[in-house]
Order: structure tokens, then C-alpha cells, then sequence
């Protein structure tokens, strides 16, 4: 879309005054991000590089963080919970997507009314409800002595717990991002397809996926830049040792005391999601229209 | 009472020169038609003198005052969109009435005014619906009532009817018609369907490319086109490249007198003007195909080098495909180097020039 | 839209009755028993429902002074940060929407910066910042770390809304009469208006659920509700009074489910996130 001029006047004179304003108008929110955010990475970086006290440039933090087997654990288990929860969260969005994409019946609003729902759960409700439901002494452990079956074992405080809470959590999200990529295979092309015979089956599976590779690719990024760093749902819902990235930087933060480890941890996943952030700011760029 | 004058009015958007000197008189109460294809410039003019563009030379006045660089809000014109841009967060009341708030015109006569012209343009009493609960049709009429309250010197319309379908848009082009005629307002009507323009308008001005070819009146503009261009553009129109000799031109297999000098030059014949009659000579121009459109027979005729021309003929005229023709214009135009050269109808009895060997 | 893959054709839509089951299992049966829970004065196990429902709770809850306090601080962020929010933020989507000046895109695609890193280690990043300007556990701390979070949002769904506006709306606005800021005020903003209040309703209630930021730099001294439900989570054995709090805690939500839910389920909004 191209920008309007204001009233056709003087247009030399004008151009100037614009750009002036424009840039006057931008100021404010433009530097809230300068120092809220390039600043802070920027600063996280070097400070975790320069240390006055041992001598300047140094990676003694990064040295310290790579060979401490806790820490070591603690990326371990995020990196597992990471790719869990985007397998899990494709195989599980992928499908409904299709449905609400293909389908024709009625069940087509009620299937994506839920879907979206948990966008307008709080995680910290989420969190409080999982509890609830699967944590000792919840509504399934309740339902299954109702029916005098064994209690099962409780994923709360368990890795598995951080992962379910986490699946719930971004499903909307990742069924929107889906269902959006569907909405730029065309029915045209689909049927094109079934006319020369393909079954649904190859149909999906060479024409809708391939088409659907960069929504899943910027999907995945999304998962994995919300789920890397994430903090509420594996604080309350995952183990205390290993933990997550998140809790492990909070804790090193706040109770510990340790700014600089933690900042360092902070730096240790930026540079993990570093390739998938740039490959989600490169496809955002693409696809929008030019502003 | 509002003459509009463009002086040499000139647009250029970086290195394209979307409007290349152009000049206009339009005079009260004239109904001028901009006719042309996509990219001859005619919307840009037409936004210059609504004031949404402002041309890099030229003038553009009204009733002899110079407002080339007067701002939209404050010229006396009027624009009907082609996509009526009608607001859709006010009702029909609204939209009419927001030009008259502006000029602080008390509420007892704003509302007797739109009633008056929503009665105008057909649409009284229903100022109270939504834009988006009316038809395309009376989405457009509400459009036309919103500038006519206003009373402005110039109307202007950029192609108001292209969204709309054929019956549609032919009823309302001659309810706008009468609307102007009753209120005598100066109105500029662009558009790219030949046969609205033909419909309407008192003049129409056919432009191409950024300059106009030609502005006349319509039957002037159908019968006598000052170029190929305009003679191609409205109607249907045959045109045969041949040789003037010796005061006659011979084209397509057609022989016709030509007072001009010697050299190479078109022949221009309306499918109406080219008589056919049979013949049984072998080389003679064959009927391709015979379209029968009801009213008239289209025939497509093929010349022996290829050419194709078309020609009408009467309904019961019995002609068929593979018929050989002799064909003898009736009114023709003669163009050379992009103007017309020589017009002419040619007599009933004048004998059918004979069958000249066919240049190559 | 003729339907390219049409199921099977039976008798009752096989797929879309499984979804739903799992997904009405999924989502919103452990909803409900929080509900559950929060209407109910006594429930103990192996019970599968209460043995006696109730508002006891409620009144409970309602009368502790953490809880007011909670709620107080919510708010006043929340308010707090939408004001500053949309104040800076708006006047911006405009220029970018409809003014040209230099660096307009690279300024423009710089509020995404904030999404492309995991946001935790960005909280702490600011976090390590803030603890030298000695804003840890202050109110503007707060403040200025939700602002942060509200920018991308009120910024590219306000200037997607403006750019919307048909632009031959003002012209004809202009052509009637109406002076350039007549028209901003008649036309461009009522018909942007919609969407942009969506926008603000949704960074209110953002702000509102903001948790890790509200943790990370304002607790204990500065306790936002969720924060406080993280309390309730981890140190108070009664349940309920987490269930009516949870209760309590989702009416913003309810709120922005009736009146964002348009703009949330639009296209625009999930290409807002780069689909």
C-alpha cells in the first residue's frame, strides 16, 4: 500500500515537514525499545564478557556455565521440553488445523471456539487447574478410585508436567499460525490434485505440506522462542531439579543473588534460539505488505 | 453557472508524464465525457480539478478564477468515487449531512436539504439506513445526493457505474443524465465504455497516453475520428493499409477517389458502410464467418492476403460462410501520418470500383 | 466456497465429534473443576463432587487484605501502562501508517525485536539493568517492563487499522469541505476506532495477566495478582481460596473474550505473529 501525501501543497517543502514530524511522533516508542531492549542485550553481552575484576575480556562465566553439570542439566531439560512440546503441539495442531481448514459441518465453529479458548486462560490459572486435575489427589485421581482403578502416577513436578501445562498453553497460537498458512493453499490447487487421482492421503502429503513449509517453519520458531526461556508454567508445574532455563535464571537472579550467572544463562539461550529468532523476524518481514 | 477552463495542464509522476498538455473548455451546464483506456490519464484529470493532485505546470480554472493550488476542501466542486467511498459509520442522513454541518447550516434546513435531494436522486426516506444495507445501485445515488447538496459549480464522476451490472448501470446512467439536465449543473464524466460515453455525454474528449485526440460531440466524434486512434476506440471500425495514386486509393482490394497527394495512407470503413454483394470470382475476399446478432448479420470477411475485415448487413440479406463478396464502401476516412486526411461518402450509384490486383 | 476435501460422506462428521470430545475433555473439563472448586465449602477426597457447595470461600477470599492489595496494584498497573501505552504508542502508528520519513521501515520492524528473543532472557537482561538504576521492586519498575511488552501489539494493530481506512473515504471527507483534521477526527478515527480499541482492551488485559516480568522484577514487595495466585499455588494448603481467586482472576479475560474476540480470530491478527 502506498503512503498518502497530506494536501497537495508545495510538495518539496512539505516532504520535509513530514518526515520531520513523523520522526518526532516515532521518538518516544523508538527509544522505549533502544534501551529496553537492544540495550539490555547488548549490555547482557558485554557484561558477561568484560569482568573489571578478573581482568577484562574473559569467558570465565560461559566457561563456568558449560562445565557445571547442574546448569549443563538444567539446558539439558529445556532443550528436551523444547522439542517435546513442538512435536507434540504439531502433531496435535496440524490436524485440527486441516479439520477446520477442509471441514463443512457444523462442528467446524465448536472445534475452533476451543482451540482458541486457552487464549483467554491465564497460564497462571492453567497452571492452578492442572494441579487441580492431575496433581495428587486431583479430579482424575478422583474419577479413577470412583471407578476402582489405580491412582497413576502424578506428571506434576515432573518434566511431563512442564510439558503438558506447556502444550495447553500454546495450542491457540500454533492453531491460528496453521490455520492462517492453510488459508493460502488454495481449493483450485487441491482440487486440481484429486482430479488426476491423488487420494487425500497424497494429496496432503504433496501438495498441502509442501505449500505449508514455511508456516510450519515460522510456527516451530514461534513455539520455540515462547517455550525456551518460558518461566510461569515450569515454576509451578515442573521439577525443582533439573528445572527450566526460566526458573533457573530467576532463581539464580533473585535467591540466589547471582546476577551475572544469570545473565550469562540468558545469553546461553539467546545465542540457542538465535536462528530461529532471525528466521522468524526474516519470514514476519516477507510476509507482511510493505507499511 | 460554472465554465470550467484547463490550460495546458501537465502531470508527471517522476519520469511518466501521466497527463501531457492538456487543454479544455468546458462550458455551464455541458456535459463532458473523458474517454479512454487504462493509463490515457483521464482519472488524473479529473483529480486535478477536484484538487486531489496537483498538476507540475498548467492551470486549472473556474469561472475564470485560478484554483490549481487550492486545496479539495475549499473548491466548488463535487466528486462522485467509483467506489462511492461512502462512509460507513454514518447513516444515509449522515453522510448527506456532514457537508452541510461543516458549514454551520442550522439542523431544521440541513434535514429539509437532504430530504430534498434524497427525493431528487429516488431514494426519499430512507435517510435512516446504513450505507451497507443498501444495493450498489443506491449506494451510488446516495453518493450522487452527498455532492448535489452541496450545490457545487463543477460535478465531476470518475467512472460511478463500473462496479455496477450492464441493466444497472444503463438505468442509472440516464437517471444521471436527467438530474444534471434539470439542475444545469457542469458536470465531467469519466470513463472507459465507449457506448456510455456516446450515451451521454454533450462532448466527449477521447484521450490516449496523457493528450486528448480529439473532443467533439459524440455523433461528430463517431462519424468524423481526427485519428486511426479514435476511429478504432469507439465503434467498430475497419482500417486497411494502402496506396494513394493519381488521386485514388487502393486498399484491401477497394478502390475508392482520393483527392490527396500520392503516397502510402489508411482507409478507415465502419462495418455499417461497407456494402456487400456477391460475386463468383475466384479470388475474391470470402465470408469467413456470419454472425447473426439478431438486428444486423456480422460478416467476417477474409481478403485474399490475409487481412480480415467485418461488415454488416441486414438481417434477411441470406449471406453464409464461403461466400465470395465484392465490397464497396460507402463512407470512409482516409488517414495519413496519424491524422485524417480526407472524408467522404461516396454516392449509391457509383459503380463498385472493379477487383484491383492486391498489393502485398 | 465449494469444499475441495469433503469427508466422508456419513451420517455424522466422525473427526469433528472426536476433536471436540478430546478438546472439550482437554480444555475445558479441567476448567471446570476449578469452578467446581471454587463453589464448594467442603470437598474432600475420595469425593467426586463436594459434599457441600457454598459462597463460603468467596467471602473468605474477598476479605483478605493480601487479595485487595493484589487487586489494587493490578489495576493500577494495568491502567497505568495502557495510558502510557496508547499515549506514546498511537500518535507513532499513525506516522508510520501515513507519514513518510527516513528509516520508517527499519524503525517500524524494530518493534518486533522484542518477540525474537526468548522473552525470559530479555526479562533478565533488564532485570540485570534495572537492579543498577535500583528500580527492583519499585512500582515504575513494573511499569516500564510491561511497557515494553505492550509495544509491539499497539503499534502494528493500530497502524494495520489506520492503513485500512479507505482512503478515498477522506478524500471524499475533503471534498465535501472538511479540513485535514476534521477529517482525522470524522472520518480516519471512527473508522479505525474499532479495531485500535481492541488493541488497547487487549493490552489492558495483558498487563493484567503479566506474570514473569511482575515476578521477576517487582516481588514481593510489588505483588500483582498472579503473583499472588503463585503464592496461593505453591504455599497455601486451604484449595479454594486459589480456585475463587482464579475465578476472580479471570474476568478480564471474560471481558476481552466478548469484545476482542473478532480481532483475535482475524487473519490480520496472526499475521500480526508472522504467519
Amino acid at each position: 500500500m502506498t503512503v498518502a501525501a497530506a494536501a497537495p501543497v508545495a510538495p518539496a517543502a512539505k516532504e520535509k515537514s513530514q518526515g520531520a514530524i513523523g520522526l518526532l511522533l516515532v521518538m518516544l516508542p523508538v527509544l522505549l525499545v533502544i534501551w529496553l531492549v537492544i540495550w539490555p542485550i547488548i549490555s547482557a553481552i558485554v557484561t558477561t564478557l568484560w569482568i573489571p575484576d578478573a581482568g577484562g575480556f574473559t569467558t570465565k562465566t560461559y566457561q563456568f556455565f558449560f562445565s557445571d553439570p547442574y546448569s549443563l542439566n538444567n539446558l539439558g531439560l529445556t532443550l528436551w521440553t523444547t522439542a517435546v512440546v513442538a512435536a507434540i503441539l504439531l502433531l496435535l495442531c496440524l490436524p485440527i488445523a486441516l479439520y477446520l481448514r477442509f471441514t463443512e459441518g457444523g462442528l467446524g465453529g465448536y472445534v475452533q471456539g476451543l482451540a482458541i479458548f486457552p487464549m483467554f486462560v491465564p497460564s497462571i490459572i492453567l497452571s492452578y487447574a492442572f494441579i487441580r486435575v492431575l496433581g495428587p489427589n486431583g479430579m482424575v485421581d478422583i474419577l479413577l478410585n470412583a471407578v476402582h482403578l489405580p491412582k497413576i502416577r502424578t506428571p506434576y513436578l515432573t518434566p511431563w508436567g512442564s510439558v503438558i501445562g506447556l502444550v495447553w498453553d500454546n495450542i491457540p497460537l500454533t492453531v491460528l499460525i496453521l490455520a492462517s498458512g492453510l488459508g493460502n493453499v488454495s481449493n483450485a490447487a487441491v482440487e486440481a490434485a484429486r482430479d488426476v487421482g491423488a487420494n487425500r492421503l497424497q494429496v496432503l502429503w504433496s501438495i498441502i505440506l509442501p505449500k505449508l513449509t514455511n508456516t510450519l517453519l515460522v510456527a516451530l520458531s514461534f513455539t520455540v522462542l515462547n517455550i525456551f526461556s518460558s518461566f510461569t508454567l515450569p515454576y509451578v508445574l515442573g521439577p525443582a531439579a533439573p528445572e527450566m532455563m526460566g526458573p533457573f535464571m530467576q532463581r539464580s537472579f533473585r535467591e540466589l543473588n547471582d546476577p551475572l550467572s544469570a545473565v550469562t544463562q540468558a545469553v546461553v539461550a539467546f545465542a540457542f534460539c538465535l536462528v530461529f529468532g532471525l528466521f522468524y523476524v526474516a519470514s514476519v518481514a516477507r510476509n507482511r505488505p510493505k507499511p | 453557472m460554472a465554465t470550467l477552463e484547463l490550460s495546458d495542464v501537465t502531470k508527471q509522476f517522476g519520469s511518466t508524464v501521466a497527463v501531457d498538455k492538456v487543454s479544455l473548455s468546458v462550458g455551464d451546464g455541458e456535459l463532458v465525457c473523458l474517454l479512454g483506456p487504462s493509463g490515457s490519464g483521464k482519472s488524473t484529470v479529473l483529480r486535478m480539478i477536484g484538487g486531489f493532485a496537483t498538476p507540475t505546470s498548467g492551470a486549472v480554472l473556474i469561472d475564470g478564477e485560478d484554483v490549481t493550488k487550492v486545496s479539495p476542501e475549499k473548491r466548488p466542486t463535487g466528486m462522485v468515487f467509483q467506489s462511492h467511498a461512502l462512509w460507513s459509520h454514518m447513516s444515509v442522513f449522515g453522510n448527506i449531512a456532514f457537508g452541510l454541518k461543516l458549514r454551520r447550516l442550522p439542523k431544521a434546513e440541513i434535514a429539509q436539504k437532504v430530504e430534498a435531494v434524497l427525493e431528487l436522486v429516488g431514494l426519499g426516506g430512507l435517510g435512516k439506513r446504513q450505507p451497507n444495507q443498501l444495493s450498489g445501485g443506491q449506494q451510488q445515488r446516495v453518493a450522487l445526493a452527498r455532492s448535489l447538496v452541496l450545490e457545487p459549480k463543477i460535478l465531476l464522476l470518475d467512472e460511478p457505474f463500473a462496479s455496477l451490472d450492464q441493466h444497472l448501470r444503463e438505468r442509472l446512467r440516464e437517471e444521471v443524465r436527467d438530474i444534471q439536465q434539470r439542475v444545469g449543473i457542469t458536470t465531467l464524466f469519466v470513463t472507459h465504455g465507449q457506448d456510455e460515453a456516446l450515451a451521454l455525454a454533450d462532448r466527449i474528449v477521447v484521450m490516449r497516453d496523457g493528450r486528448v485526440e480529439q473532443a467533439d460531440p459524440p455523433d461528430v466524434v463517431y462519424r468524423q475520428p481526427r485519428t486511426p486512434f479514435v476511429a478504432g476506440f469507439i465503434g467498430t471500425m475497419n482500417l486497411v493499409d494502402g496506396e494513394v495514386r493519381g488521386g485514388r486509393i487502393t486498399a484491401g482490394g477497394m478502390s475508392v477517389p482520393a483527392p490527396i497527394a500520392d503516397g502510402p495512407a489508411t482507409l478507415a470503413v465502419r462495418p455499417e458502410f461497407l456494402q456487400l454483394t456477391r460475386t463468383d470470382a475466384a479470388d475474391a475476399p470470402v465470408a469467413h464467418r456470419v454472425i447473426d446478432y439478431g438486428t444486423h448479420l456480422m460478416v467476417d470477411i477474409a481478403l485474399p492476403n490475409g487481412e480480415r475485415l467485418k461488415a454488416m448487413a441486414a438481417p434477411n440479406d441470406g449471406f453464409k460462410a464461403g461466400m465470395r463478396l465484392t465490397l464497396t464502401p460507402r463512407e470512409i476516412a482516409i488517414y495519413r501520418d496519424g491524422v485524417v486526411a480526407h472524408q467522404a461518402a461516396i454516392a449509391a450509384d457509383a459503380a463498385p470500383a472493379p477487383v484491383a490486383a492486391v498489393h502485398g | 466456497m465449494a469444499n475441495p476435501l469433503p469427508m466422508p460422506r456419513r451420517k455424522t462428521d466422525v473427526t469433528g465429534i472426536a476433536f471436540s470430545v478430546v478438546l472439550t475433555v482437554v480444555i475445558i473439563f479441567p476448567l471446570l473443576v476449578v469452578c467446581t472448586w471454587a463453589f464448594a465449602n467442603v470437598w474432600r477426597f475420595p469425593n467426586v463432587i463436594p459434599q457441600q457447595f457454598g459462597l463460603r470461600y468467596w467471602h473468605d477470599t474477598l476479605v483478605r487484605v493480601d487479595v485487595w492489595n493484589a487487586l489494587w496494584i493490578s489495576i493500577r498497573l494495568s491502567v497505568t501502562v495502557t495510558l502510557l501505552s496508547s499515549a506514546i504508542c498511537l500518535p507513532a502508528a499513525y506516522a508510520f501508517a501515513r507519514l513518510d520519513f527516513p528509516f520508517r521501515n527499519v524503525l517500524f520492524f524494530s518493534f518486533l525485536a522484542a518477540h525474537a528473543f526468548p522473552k525470559f532472557g530479555l526479562l533478565v537482561a533488564i532485570a540485570a539493568i534495572f537492579l543498577q538504576l535500583h528500580l527492583i521492586g519499585t512500582f515504575w519498575g513494573v511499569v516500564l517492563i510491561q511497557l515494553v511488552g505492550t509495544l509491539l501489539f499497539m503499534i502494528w494493530i493500530p497502524v494495520a487499522a489506520f492503513q485500512s481506512v479507505d482512503r478515498r473515504m477522506e478524500e471524499a471527507a475533503r471534498d465535501v469541505g472538511a479540513r485535514p483534521l476534521r477529517v482525522f477526527w470524522s472520518i480516519t478515527l471512527p473508522q479505525a476506532g474499532p479495531t485500535i480499541a481492541a488493541a488497547v482492551l487487549l493490552s489492558f488485559v495483558g498487563t493484567f495477566y503479566e506474570t514473569e516480568g511482575a515476578w521477576l522484577i517487582g516481588a514481593p514487595r510489588i505483588s500483582t495478582t498472579p503473583v499472588l495466585m503463585i503464592s496461593f499455588i505453591n504455599n497455601q494448603p486451604v484449595i479454594q481460596y486459589g480456585a475463587v481467586l482464579s475465578m476472580i482472576l479471570w474476568i478480564p479475560s471474560i471481558v476481552a473474550l466478548i469484545f476482542a474476540r473478532r480481532v483475535i480470530g482475524s487473519g490480520a491478527f496472526a499475521r500480526g505473529f508472522g504467519a
